[in-house]
């Protein structure tokens, strides 16, 4: 059992929960996973680590099915969730490139730049971050953000209510046209990611992303995570989950993706009826 | 030789249409009286001779532990099995018998071989029922200080028996786990049908009491590297099995419900997806599911598929004698009497999909065998151009395993091509006071030949500790 130390709201559907878990803090570095299980009846979930301090792991959420949403509803600091393993996947792959941005329109994503932020500038290069939320009233607290961590920080918003008006594609295309950016780290919504790849392949920018597939294990025993990747079969728990976004077939991810839809809404609606 | 009874005496099995439709065990073994009768078919050889105990990977004194059951002394029958064998609960369910034990038992010249297997498994759940076990087990274990520390890398049945019998000899043990709950292939694999989960736990919990620890969610490679657990114990074996899928490349294995046997078994065997919503984990399974490949593997997910509500359509390249000699005779015969349709010669070469981008049918080309064997006795066979079609929802790809390459982060070990660990003739890998035993070092094979690997490491491990700490 693994006690949460800490839970706050980001917005209105991501939070932040921090659990005790010293065995998945020695060895971590950004770009790693863990699984958590909330219940013993639980399902094996994969989340980012947005923080990692004196051995506890910080994780940003959305409330998106069954299980994220019963964990912010019944489970609050002092209580404990069944289990956390990590961690997993491999360290992303870090080099001083010059100026790299880093961009996230997703939880994940935004938990993955904390991580990337720091590990980026201590390598010596110039971090851009982009940050891509709905509106203003979406924006996570300041502490949340990679503002303070990186060397030059925007905010988009879909309705330009707050920051930059667009997608962090939209800022991303612009950057790219004026300033000598050499490598981009980016994660969030699939769908983006495959613009994302298609928008800047053959530009010469190194494009990592963070690729989301459904796991079971997260050590490469089942092959549930399956990416089709430079032509061949990768496992995303086991290879990445960060790859080269242009040998990624992100048609292939976004239909994996999909596959246990009509069930997964099934669990929701019925766990939102009790 | 006529007092010889020519027919075993055949434990009770719930009727096919009633077992279909839960996951309760199929098998349920003898009871008190028939196993007294079924005792008393054996010609009790002597045990220099006994051909049983011989092919016994373990050991088993065999004859001491049924001369005993026919005596009515049970007690006496579960120290023998103990003596070789801490786990008869497991593989008096689960050996292929007919490979071991029973394939070479004198009775089978004649008849049908003693029922070992089931004999085995009524002793191994008779201790556990009447709390003996838990006594003789404490009595087994040697007291004092303890003798040095152990780390054990992986809980399936190669990691689990090297840490009983190292406890046994007065070791501190830990076992370090990937997943959350331990068992390995017994718990993620191995269907509750043919293992019940509470048989698992106990003898788990056996471990436990004897003080065994266990460290689960623990990933060696990861959250511990090896180098931390030679600098903080005196010795590790490494257990970690062979649990990566192989994938079938061709066309359209990405599709929407093609699942890895690996997957599917672990959705439902150790994530309980068959009682989803209820349990969290989902998993889909159409009207048709056709499994690719006959081993015990793909019977399991046929006859999972089939209690899921599904039509199970297994399809092996080969043909029948060549998948019993990968999969354990019963549960074939098993899976035959619960209507799993068999296919032989066709081997998949393309899965054929809808425009969602789920599975709808798989293309297979027809084989036929050329005549000639392969090195392991089975038939070579060759493609003869022609093609079917076979219609299915879902798809489980049971083509077979190897071993995991998370440990492969680490310097110093050395494997094989085909990923498994070398080790020398004391089980120990390339790295001093590293050992290995399981899959990890064989590559797929059998429950009992992992325990035995464990045993034996746990043997080598004490030899090893203590030439270490004499000099
Ligand atoms: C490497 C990685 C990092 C991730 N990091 C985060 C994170 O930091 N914050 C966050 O909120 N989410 C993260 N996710 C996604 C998260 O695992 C899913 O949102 C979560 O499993 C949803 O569970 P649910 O029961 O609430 O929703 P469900 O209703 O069960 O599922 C909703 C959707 O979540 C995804 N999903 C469901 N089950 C799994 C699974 N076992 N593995 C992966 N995806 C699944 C699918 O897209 C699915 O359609 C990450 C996923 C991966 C692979
Ligand atoms: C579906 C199926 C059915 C089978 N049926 C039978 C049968 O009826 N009879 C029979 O005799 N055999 C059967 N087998 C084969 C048998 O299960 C295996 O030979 C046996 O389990 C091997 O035992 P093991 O201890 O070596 O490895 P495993 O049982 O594979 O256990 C390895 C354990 O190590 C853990 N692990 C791996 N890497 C790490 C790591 N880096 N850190 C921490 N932990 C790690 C894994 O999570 C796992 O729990 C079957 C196999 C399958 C897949
Ligand atoms: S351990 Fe397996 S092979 Fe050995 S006697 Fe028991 S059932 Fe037979
Ligand atoms: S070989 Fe058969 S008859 Fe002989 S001791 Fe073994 S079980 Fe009994
Ligand atoms: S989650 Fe099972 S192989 Fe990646």
């Amino acid at each position: 059992m693994y006690k949460i130390t800490g839970k706050e709201d980001l917005n209105d559907q991501d939070y932040y929960i921090e659990v005790e878990a010293p065995h998945v803090v020695r060895h971590w570095r950004p770009g790693q996973f863990v699984i958590i299980m909330v219940s013993d009846r639980g399902e094996r979930i994969p989340m980012s680590v947005a923080t990692v301090e004196d051995g506890r792991v910080g994780m940003f959420i959305k409330k998106l099915g069954k299980t994220s949403t019963q964990l912010y509803r019944e489970y609050n600091v002092g209580d404990s969730i069944y289990a956390v393993a990590g961690p997993l996947g491999n360290p992303v792959p870090l080099a001083n490139y010059g100026t790299v941005v880093l961009a996230s329109d997703a939880v994940c994503a935004h938990a993955e730049q904390l991580g990337l932020a720091v590990e980026l500038s201590k390598l010596g290069n110039k971090v851009i971050s982009i940050q891509t939320f709905k509106s203003e009233n979406e924006v996570y607290p300041d502490k949340y953000l990679a503002k303070k961590l990186v060397d030059e920080h925007y905010i988009t918003t879909l309705d330009g209510s707050a920051g930059f008006k667009g997608h962090f594609i939209d800022l991303l295309r612009e950057l790219l046209a004026r300033r000598d950016v050499k490598a981009v780290y980016a994660g969030g919504a699939l769908p983006s990611l495959k613009k994302l790849a298609e928008a800047t392949v053959g530009k010469g920018v190194r494009v990592y992303t963070l690729v989301r597939q459904i796991m079971v294990d997260g050590t490469g025993m089942c092959g549930s995570c399956r990416v089709r990747y430079n032509g061949g079969i990768a496992y995303a728990c086991r290879d990445g989950p960060w790859f080269d976004a242009h040998l990624v077939d992100w048609d292939d991810v976004l239909r994996r993706d999909a596959r246990f839809k009509r069930v997964e809404k099934l669990a929701l609606e019925k766990y939102l009826a009790r | 030789m006529s007092r010889v009874v020519k027919k075993r005496f055949p434990p009770k099995v719930r009727p096919p249409d009633a077992r279909v439709r839960d996951f309760n065990e199929v098998v349920e073994g003898y009871d008190y009286e028939t196993a007294v009768k079924e005792a008393g078919r054996c010609l009790k050889c002597p045990l220099w001779f006994a051909p049983c105990s011989k092919s016994c990977p373990l050991h088993v004194k065999i004859p001491s532990f049924i001369e005993n059951i026919v005596k009515g002394d049970m007690e006496k029958a579960v120290r023998a099995v103990y003596e070789d064998n801490l786990f008869p609960s497991i593989t008096g369910r689960v050996c292929p018998q007919e490979w071991f034990c029973e394939g070479s038992c004198v009775v089978g010249r004649i008849g049908e071989p003693v029922s070992i297997g089931l004999l085995e498994r009524f002793i191994g759940d008779y201790a556990r029922e009447t709390g003996l076990e838990e006594k003789i087990l404490e009595e087994m274990r040697v007291k004092g200080a303890p003798r040095g520390r152990v780390a054990v890398v992986g809980s399936g049945p190669a990691g689990l028996t090297a840490a009983g019998w190292l406890r046994l000899k007065g070791y501190e043990v830990d076992v370090y786990e990937a997943l959350h709950k331990p068992g390995g292939v017994l718990a993620y694999g191995i269907p509750e049908f043919r293992l019940p989960r509470r048989v698992l736990e106990n003898e788990v919990k056996k471990l436990e009491k004897l003080g065994v620890v266990f460290k689960l969610n623990h990933i060696v490679g990861k959250t511990v590297l090896l180098s931390e657990l030679t600098r903080d114990y005196d010795a590790v074996f490494i257990g970690s099995g062979a649990g990566a899928p192989k994938m079938l490349e061709i066309p359209g294995i990405d599709l929407n419900n093609v699942y890895t046997a690996n997957e599917f078994l672990t959705r439902v065997n150790l994530m309980r997806a068959n009682l989803f919503p209820e349990w969290d984990t989902p998993i889909t399974v159409g009207r048709t599911t056709v499994i690719i490949g006959g081993g015990n593997t793909g019977i399991d997910a046929a006859r999972v598929a089939l209690r899921m509500g599904s039509r199970p359509v297994i399809v092996y390249r080969r043909g029948r004698e060549d998948m019993l000699k990968t999969a354990r005779r019963d549960e074939v015969l098993h899976a035959e009497e619960e209507g799993v349709e068999f296919k032989y010669y066709l081997q998949p070469v393309e899965f054929i999909g809808d425009e969602n981008g789920f599975v709808k049918a798989v293309k297979f080309e027809v084989m036929e065998p050329t005549g000639e064997v392969d090195g392991r006795g089975k038939k070579k066979i060759r493609g003869t151009g022609r093609f079917v079609e076979i219609p299915a929802d879902t798809v489980v790809i049971a083509i077979g395993l190897e071993p995991n390459k998370l440990l492969m982060a680490e310097t110093g070990l050395k494997f094989r091509e085909d990923g498994t660990i070398v080790v020398d003739e004391h089980l120990m890998t390339s790295i001093p006071g590293v050992f290995a035993g399981g899959d990890a070092i064989r590559g797929e094979s059998t429950v009992v030949e992992a325990m035995a690997d464990g045993k034996r490491a746990a043997e080598e491990i004490d030899k090893y500790v203590s030439a270490k700490r004499k000099s």
